[in-house]
């Protein structure tokens, strides 16, 4: 039951990252794939309905891991302080830029918020790749649970390398998503990025597993549970078909390449962390794992029936509401 | 210097009253919209359509600061009060998590369908997402008010021997009666601001002479609303609520009335100001044996005054007595503005009562207020608990976070909401200058992004 509950709620961050990661990315490449204002208006247009709803999965995560571990929730929150801070901001930043730029039609209010939507979105991205890369990578936690280290300390190169890698793998995503959903130049322009995108993504995710073997221990066993090897299995198999379908030309199909290969990397981390939610450092021990402070079995009970049931009511209602709309 | 509790609380409190001036705006403003949507439909009537219509690109704007605004809210618990998240979270987090997933993705699905599939999809499901925006927004406001009434009134838990708190029953939080009464009166507080809104926008145009097809609309509809919902927010869900609070929170019950001695038949204090130092009311004016009745139900009932009290369990008076005056006082102006403009309005001169128009013009901000003094009561009166007769404040902040930390981002939400409000008024000022039958600016802005 208690791995059944650290499964919803990487689950649920994946949808965070897999769903907001497409607009977040889309920002990122904002400024380099659409050059004008009807460009720039159409490419953000594209996810103008959505990222709101996108950004709702954060706030259920969230809400979700404070009531199911509420100490990690507690530890790594006042932990990450500033950086978390600065995280609330560029999110305010964000929604703010993309939701008013259209209000005025003057060349002055629509680059403003157009330098804010990119520049917010690619921090963003940025510093929850280090928020990740900390966490796989392990902090230093005292008797209690609570953080003992220094602002400095996140800032190492292994968790930059994940943030860089993030902003990489997003704005690949991004691209995959503008060359789906945007006619005309911006589509190009996506396309074309992939080409640089790409391999940079594979290089320095490549260097980034072998690096994660490294900082990790111990890591998952393969033996004992072989079901595990379909992440690795599967984020290669959508990074080669982010390559393949870039060149037979069918962004759809790229897109999916494209989920597929960060659902792989998302699930890749999550095994690596199991059982751990919030590792220590220098070892992993020291740490907060699911089984730490586990949840009384009424509220897990309650948690997962309630957060379970109400995923599923929404997820009905979307799918009725997006086949109303496509008739 | 200040403490890390004072920068935490006062942080807290800032961001937080920011942050709900939005949802007041966006829980009072959906059931216009859902009303003027369902009435165009039924009728054909395209004047209520474009009502709807202008109100909703007001909503819009309303919505998307409450929504950058209240992601800080949720993660605040963690950053600034890990003490309190970490022993309270199995239940406080419940209401959180059911937030984000009965209502935010209801509220942002459906508002998307609302402002962007009109014209894509069917008469009816564009009135049924009114409605269910309306729904989401209040079934958000219901959750919040559930984690906040259980630090109020903490039911349906039980206490482990390291100090955590375990969740024993979600029915007894969701169904406790405490929870529902509060719950009633801040939707209340939330619909007068609503109409009070729509009445004032109304009044400005048939002032200004413009739009007045639109002004009679909304000064009618914003007053019936208004009038109504100010006589339930005294009775039964400020009556019902302060019964409550008189039960399980006495002692914020006498802060709130600015009583110090225990009496009976206790005078109920219309004005006067406290001095806490030397336990007194300054310039009172009481009505003898009223606020006995009115917390009791009997005018010999002896209320207990904060005396009673060891001085590490009393709620800062002059704040909890301050706010609630305010609240009753402007609730009590509502109640007449509204009587006054429901005559008239049954009379047929409404619209043509400019002395009435203008005070309906200028009480716009004072249900704002009178929600946010609602607030102060609530919060400043449980104090020095976080969790009532639970856990203290002082003692419920993240241990590693220090003051210094804390007033630094306190600052920068200072700097980043004005800012904020600033954009929010420029926004809002130009849709009411331009009015339902002008060229949206919005709907412009967002050209061809239809959902799908």
């Amino acid at each position: 039951m208690i791995a059944l509950a650290f499964v919803l709620l990487a689950l649920m961050l994946s949808v965070y990252v897999l769903l907001d990661g497409y607009d977040l990315g889309l920002g990122a490449i904002h400024l380099f794939v659409a050059r004008n204002d009807s460009e720039r208006a159409a490419t953000t247009a594209s996810i103008g309905p959505f990222w709101n709803g996108n950004e709702v999965w954060l706030i259920a995560a969230g809400g979700t891991l404070f009531a199911l571990f509420p100490q990690v929730y507690a530890s790594a929150f006042s932990g990450f302080y500033l950086p978390f801070m600065i995280v609330l901001w560029l999110l305010m930043f964000r929604g703010i830029a993309l939701e008013l730029r259209g209000h005025f039609p003057s060349d002055l209010w629509r680059g403003f918020f157009d330098v804010t939507f990119a520049a917010a979105s690619a921090l963003l991205i940025l510093l929850l790749g280090i928020a990740l890369g900390n966490v796989l990578r392990g902090v230093p936690l005292d008797a209690a649970h609570y953080f003992a280290g220094t602002f400095g300390f996140l800032l190492n190169p292994y968790a930059l390398s994940v943030g860089v890698l993030a902003v990489l793998a997003l704005s690949q995503h991004g691209a995959a998503w503008v060359a789906t959903r945007v006619d005309g130049l911006p589509a190009d322009r996506s396309l074309a990025a992939l080409r640089v995108l790409s391999p940079l993504v594979l290089g320095v995710a490549s260097v980034l597993t072998f690096a994660t073997f490294r900082v990790h221990s111990p890591l998952p066993s393969f033996r004992a549970m072989p079901l595990i090897a379909l992440a690795p299995i599967a984020s290669t198999a959508g990074l080669i078909g982010v390559f393949f379908f870039r060149v037979t030309g069918s962004p759809r199909r790229l897109f999916d390449a494209s989920t597929l290969f960060l659902a792989g990397m998302l699930a890749s981390a999550a095994v690596t962390l199991y059982p751990y939610l919030l590792p220590g450092y220098p070892s992993a021990e020291s740490g907060l794992t699911a089984y730490s402070n586990p949840p009384s079995p009424t509220a897990l009970g309650t948690t997962l029936t309630v957060v379970i049931v109400g995923l599923v009511v929404v997820a009905g209602y979307r799918a009725f509401v997006v086949k109303r709309l496509s008739r | 210097m200040a403490s890390a509790v004072t920068a935490d609380r006062l942080q807290f409190a800032f961001t937080i009253m920011f942050h709900y001036l939005f949802p007041i705006g966006t829980m009072g403003m959906a059931p216009f919209i859902a009303w003027y949507t369902v009435k165009a439909a039924r009728t054909g009537d395209r004047r209520y359509d474009r009502a709807a219509q202008f109100w909703a690109r007001i909503f819009a704007i309303n919505f998307v600061v409450g929504v950058v605004t209240g992601i800080p809210m949720e993660f605040q618990f963690g950053t600034n009060w890990a003490t309190f998240s970490a022993r309270t979270g199995a239940i406080v987090g419940q209401p959180l998590a059911m937030e984000g997933i009965y209502a935010f993705f209801l509220e942002s699905i459906f508002l998307g369908i609302f402002l962007y599939g009109r014209g894509s999809v069917s008469r009816r499901l564009h009135a049924l997402s009114a409605v269910l925006v309306w729904l989401g927004a209040w079934v958000s406001g219901f959750f919040i008010t559930a984690a906040n009434a259980w630090m109020q009134h903490p039911v349906g838990y039980s206490l482990g021997s390291d100090g955590r708190v375990r969740l024993e029953s979600l029915p007894a939080v969701l169904f406790s009666p405490f929870l529902w009464w509060q719950y009633l009166h801040v939707m209340t507080g939330a619909v007068v601001t609503g109409g009070f809104l729509v009445a004032g926008v109304g009044a400005y145009y048939l002032l200004a002479r413009r739009q007045e097809a639109y002004g009679e609309i909304f000064v009618r509809s914003g007053v019936l609303v208004a009038f109504v919902f100010s006589a339930i927010a005294v009775f039964p869900t400020g009556d019902r609520n302060s019964a409550e609070v008189t039960r399980y929170q006495p002692a914020k019950l006498a802060a709130m009335e600015g009583l110090f001695k225990s009496e009976r038949g206790a005078p109920l204090a219309i004005i006067g100001m406290p001095d806490a130092k030397n336990q007194r009311l300054i310039d009172p004016v009481f009505v003898p044996d009223v606020l006995s009745f009115l917390a009791y139900g009997n005018v010999h009932a002896n209320v207990k005054g904060l005396a009673e009290y060891p001085a590490d369990a009393r709620p800062p008076v002059e704040v909890t007595y301050y706010a609630y005056h305010i609240m009753v006082g402007l609730g009590t102006i509502f109640l007449g503005l509204g009587a006054l403009g429901t005559w008239l309005l049954l009379m047929k001169r409404l619209d043509r009562s400019r002395w009435l128009l203008w005070p309906l013009m200028l009480a716009m901000p004072f249900p704002y207020i009178a929600n946010e003094a609602g607030w102060l009561v609530t919060e400043v009166g449980r104090q020095p608990w976080i969790v009532y007769g639970m856990l203290r404040t002082s003692e419920s902040p993240s241990p590693t976070v220090a003051a210094g930390e804390t007033i630094f981002t306190t600052i920068g939400f200072v700097g980043m909401y004005f800012l904020l409000g600033l954009l929010f008024m420029l926004l809002v000022l130009r849709e009411i200058s331009t009015g339902p039958d002008g060229e949206s600016h919005h709907a412009r802005a967002v050209t061809g992004a239809a959902p799908g």
